[in-house]
């Protein structure tokens, strides 16, 4: 009765961080613009990712730790877990902004509703050749 | 237990989709334009690549996956800072 009602939790939580990772995959390959996708890949990164490390916690003290008596070394795998999960909060946002920061210094230029063409650059630039790799369009 | 299904096979199954998450993001790795989305390419691929690690230590009950997948947190970040420090 109890291992069940963890698994059931456990169950749930994976499957709502695998929608979130399914989703910012799908967005991150749908999406039109750089920085789009990288709204896209900031849920999969934190909300995916957190929520499975999570459920994976939770089955280890309650299933491993609780249910079948091994507590000290259930106990230790989960703080490496919650380590694992503090250090992806801590290091995913930074990334994603040191990114974007160099994109903008770059000078790579949101998309716009308002224009036909796709991609908004500046064509004589050089940086255009780093950004797009060569190819104008 | 969920039935007569065992967790394991539970991980293993979300451990597969995991892995077809990360070949479609693969594509825009190849075929995206410009250096910034392969570097968020390899960014969402290692962060799915941590996932899998602790799902694979659950699967085969081996936890000497947690740490190789904290050390690969680590190399994913600093990779990724150095990418975009240039």
């Amino acid at each position: 009765m109890f291992d069940s009602i963890i698994n059931i939790i456990v169950v749930l939580l994976l499957l709502i961080g695998l929608f979130f990772m399914l989703a910012g995959t799908i967005g991150f390959v749908r999406f039109p613009d750089f920085y789009s996708r990288m709204h896209a890949t900031g849920k999969c990164d934190t909300l995916g990712e957190g929520l499975m490390l999570f459920a994976l916690i939770i089955y280890e003290t309650g299933y491993e730790g609780l249910f079948k008596g091994d507590l000290q070394h259930a106990l230790f795998v989960s703080i490496k877990i919650i380590l694992l999960i503090l250090f992806i909060l801590l290091a995913n946002p930074t990334s994603t902004h040191a990114i974007a920061k160099a994109a903008h210094d770059v000078g790579l230029q949101p998309w716009k509703k308002t224009d036909e063409t796709q991609w908004i650059y500046d064509q004589d630039s050089e940086t255009d050749k780093i950004i797009n790799g060569g190819e104008l369009k | 237990m969920v039935g007569i299904i065992q967790m394991q096979d539970i991980f293993l199954s979300v451990a597969v989709i995991i892995v077809i998450a990360s070949f479609v993001s693969l594509y825009r790795g190849i075929e995206g334009p410009g250096i910034f989305n392969r570097i968020i390419a390899v960014n969402v691929i290692g962060t799915k690549t941590i996932v899998l690690l602790v799902l694979i230590g659950f699967i085969y009950g081996r936890p000497d996956f947690f740490d190789i997948a904290l050390v690969y947190a680590i190399l994913n970040f600093i990779m990724t800072i150095a990418a975009t420090r240039y």
